[in-house]
């Protein structure tokens, strides 16, 4: 499972976009902030009948969102024992060092910025999604 | 003694007489032997008797003489006698006159007694007195130093009546100090309020910036995405024309995009902190000059690099420079058949000039103050791409180095461009 968190309704459907086109997609599931998304991993709130062990093969994880924001999630994520080994990829509009160097303190997998050109970020996210659900290998 | 001698010889007859009267026929015979004997003895006697009278009279001579002798001895001795009395005199003399000497000796010892003790004090009074001196030449000297402290004093002193005089304008000047203090004190205290805002601003400008990478990207990633979708997925529906204005919006975007990554950073430098290293700035220089010329291969260049000092600053930065003003000399000679473009450095008296020429597009000096502002170009898009940035960049990276830059130019034959960095 690919959990994509992003408030951005165009970000969100250009990712899912370039996602599909190559093949995966199949199992991903698209949450619009971050308490909704620490609701979904910890099975609270909406998702309470949620398995908690079905935990995602990785996280895209926006980093500028409303309410909590992505490096409140990733702080939550990285400190609990049931969750810390989901890889996360911080996925970001700027490089400002600030929030770079704050990631990694918090364990982040990986820091992406989106890129402007549609062409680069398509490829982007298809590069991300291949390596993370295809290569990349963690504890169960 | 011959009486003697008589009377034994009468002794001897006797007895002779008696012997002839038992012996008769021998006695006679030896009666005329003895008298015989006798009779030579008699005569040896009368001998015998002649020679004590010539020694009797030897003996009265003798004895005259030795009268006379005495005599002579009795005068002589009367005289001994006489001089022995003499002498007792004198010894008697000699003897109150030793009496006398033993006591002046005496005398003469105690005075010595005394003397060695007077001798010690007078030792002991000198050996004071040389102490005495001593501490007196020392005192002398403490003397002769605070002399001439008291006369430096004085000197001071005379000083000091100047002081005194120059302190009373300085009370004066002191006083318009304080006034001018006060003054000052109100206008740090606006200064304060001012820096406080400009933090205040500063932090609001910071959000801004911050805001501005993130909130104004993502809406036009969706253009150019939502654009790029378009022309993929409607590509059979669109004519030339519709294509072209798609392009158009991309292009447009992108360029936007580039724009807002100059701006951030332009505002990100200003924030940074210079780190300084000694840089080579020619390793830098030819760096930067093989990766612009690996971006347009079939450009002809004539790059000339002269004697390049290193100097003390931060590499990211001054790398950043060297970047955006060799990449304009590219960018502004593009047009040239051939792009000649110098570099060199010289020292000039605490500072170092680098300076960058070409043979390119140049500018015109009349806008000359608008040619190192943000955003600011000299140059229309259609003719030279750009945003505007790269000089207003290099001019921040220089100033907080505490450096220069300037320029010279003329429209259509080139410009120079000049740094100059402090070597110390």
């Amino acid at each position: 499972m690919l959990l994509l968190v992003e408030d951005n309704k165009s970000d969100a459907m250009l990712t899912i976009r370039a996602l599909k086109k190559h093949n995966l997609a199949d199992n991903l599931v698209h949450l619009v902030d971050g308490a909704e998304a620490l609701d979904f991993l910890f099975a609270k709130g909406a998702y309470s009948g949620r398995t908690i062990e079905d935990k995602p093969k990785v996280i895209f994880l926006d980093l500028k969102m409303p309410k909590v924001s992505g490096l409140e999630v990733l702080r939550i994520i990285k400190s609990d024992e049931i969750t810390k080994f989901i890889p996360v990829v911080m996925m970001t509009s700027s490089k400002e060092e600030k929030d770079v160097i704050e990631s990694h303190h918090l364990g982040v997998n990986s820091y992406v910025v989106k890129p402007l050109d549609f062409n680069n970020f398509s490829k982007t996210i298809a590069d991300l999604g291949f390596y993370w659900l295809v290569v990349n290998n963690t504890p169960k | 003694m011959p009486a003697k001698v008589l009377c034994e010889s009468i002794f001897i007859v006797a007895n002779v007489q008696e012997n002839n009267k038992m012996n008769k026929e021998k006695a006679s015979d030896e009666l005329i032997i003895a008298n015989k004997e006798i009779a030579f003895q008699n005569n040896e006697k009368d001998k015998r008797a002649a020679e004590l009278i010539i020694a009797n009279n030897e003996l009265a001579f003798q004895n005259k003489e030795k009268e006379n002798r005495a005599a002579e001895l009795i005068i002589a001795n009367n005289e001994l006698a006489f001089q022995n009395k003499e002498k007792e005199k004198r010894a008697t003399e000699l003897m109150i006159a030793n009496n006398e000497l033993v006591f002046q000796n005496d005398e003469k010892e105690k005075r010595a007694a005394e003397l060695v003790i007077a001798n010690k004090e007078l030792l002991f009074q000198n050996e004071q007195k040389e102490k005495r001196a001593a501490e007196l030449v020392i005192a002398n000297k403490e003397l002769l130093f605070q002399n001439e402290e008291k006369e430096k004093r004085a000197a001071e002193l005379v000083i000091a009546k100047e002081l005194l005089f120059q302190n009373e304008d300085k009370e004066k000047r002191a006083a318009e100090l304080i006034i001018a203090n006060k003054e000052l004190v109100i206008q740090n205290e606006e200064k304060r309020k001012q820096a406080a805002e400009l933090e205040e601003a500063n932090k609001e400008l910071e959000s801004f910036s911050y805001s501005v990478s993130h909130d104004l990207r993502a809406p036009l990633r969706a253009i150019n995405g939502f654009t790029q979708v378009l022309a993929e997925d409607y590509l059979e529906q669109l004519n030339d024309e519709a294509k072209a204005i798609l392009n158009e919006i991309i292009a447009n975007s992108n360029k936007m995009g580039e724009l807002i990554d100059n701006l951030l950073e332009f505002s990100r430098i200003g924030k940074q902190h210079v780190s300084r290293v000694d840089v080579n700035i020619k390793q830098l220089v030819d760096t930067v000059i093989s990766e612009l010329k690996q971006l347009e291969p079939k450009r002809i260049f004539n790059i000339i690099v002269n004697n390049l000092y290193n100097i003390n600053g931060d590499r990211n930065m001054l790398k950043q420079v060297f970047i955006n003003l060799l990449s304009n000399a590219f960018k502004y000679t593009g047009n040239k058949e051939e792009a000649l473009i110098e570099l060199g450095s010289y020292p000039e008296n605490d500072q170092c000039i680098y300076y960058v020429k070409d043979n390119g597009a140049g500018f015109d000096m009349r806008y000359y103050d608008k040619l190192f502002g943000v955003f600011q170009r000299l140059h229309s898009s259609n003719e030279f791409d750009g945003t505007g940035v790269g000089l207003a960049i290099i001019q921040k990276i220089i100033i907080k180095h505490q450096g220069k830059v300037w320029a010279e130019g003329k429209v259509g034959e080139g410009a120079c461009f000049y740094i100059s960095l402090p070597t110390t």
